[in-house]
């Protein structure tokens, strides 16, 4: 038997009426997802991101910022033109470095990268704090990034050299 | 206002919202607790805008 002899339904692919009946069992489908629920599930959204800002606020007011200790860091004599030495300031959770730059200028900064937080180093070929995590550069003289992944500037931590030593006394988030 | 207009408004709030969020927590991470405020106000009023239309627009979307 040809195709030519068969009833309609019975033919392939055949967009026969009797043959798509079927259709009819997406129907849960066509209730779940329409129009209105694709609003609905809209609202929610913008909605819950609306609300997903305030723990940053919340944790902000009560994070604000102290006021800064004095904190010794190290003899300038131990520190020769050319090395950084760690330590951690404001409190014991926040690493930092002490840079003596090759052209000797005394420069600290958290040492957190503010791409996602590796511990940046002194690079005194190049004079310059890298990440070795992926290969974030920032400029030593401001704590600026200048290539990578980073966006934001290192917090500059304000030191203060008193009788041959390093004090750490403050701390600027943005800065320059 | 018509139907449309409440999709708009409502589409509107979530490319406010996200962009709103986006800036918080670059805010949040570089201390700038002022525009932080800000940008959550922000957001908050968005999101209360989007609730608001969708209520308008349920009102509009169920009446025979
Ligand atoms: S963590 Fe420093 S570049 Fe990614």
């Amino acid at each position: 038997m040809t195709c030519k002899k068969k009833l309609g339904r019975n033919q392939k692919d055949t967009n026969d009426d009797m043959i798509n009946l079927v259709d009819n069992l997406n129907r849960e489908d066509d209730l779940k997802y329409n129009r209105r629920a694709f609003l609905k599930t809209a609202v929610g959204t913008s909605v819950a991101l609306g609300v997903a800002t305030i723990p940053f606020s919340v944790k902000a007011m009560l994070g604000m910022e102290k006021d800064y200790e004095r904190v010794e860091i190290t003899k300038l004599a131990d520190l020769p033109e050319g090395e950084s030495v760690v330590f951690n300031y404001p409190t014991e959770k926040d690493p930092a470095l002490l840079v003596h730059t090759v052209n000797g200028d005394l420069k600290a900064y958290n040492s957190a990268c503010t791409h996602l937080m590796c511990p940046v180093f002194y690079e005194k070929e190049q004079d310059v704090l890298l990440c070795p995590c992926h290969a974030g550069y920032f400029d030593v003289n401001n704590g600026h990034p200048t290539a990578g992944p980073p966006q934001r500037e290192l917090p500059l931590i304000e030191i203060e050299v008193d009788n041959g030593i390093v004090y750490a006394v403050g701390r600027q988030y943005r800065h320059g | 206002m018509g139907k449309k207009t409440y999709w708009g408004i409502i589409i509107a709030t979530i490319i406010i919202n996200v962009v709103m969020l986006q800036w918080t927590v670059e805010a949040f991470l570089g201390r700038e607790y002022d525009v932080l405020f800000t940008y959550n106000i922000i957001s908050l009023i968005s999101a209360g805008v989007a609730l608001f239309s969708y209520f308008q627009w349920r009102k509009v979307e169920y009446t025979k």
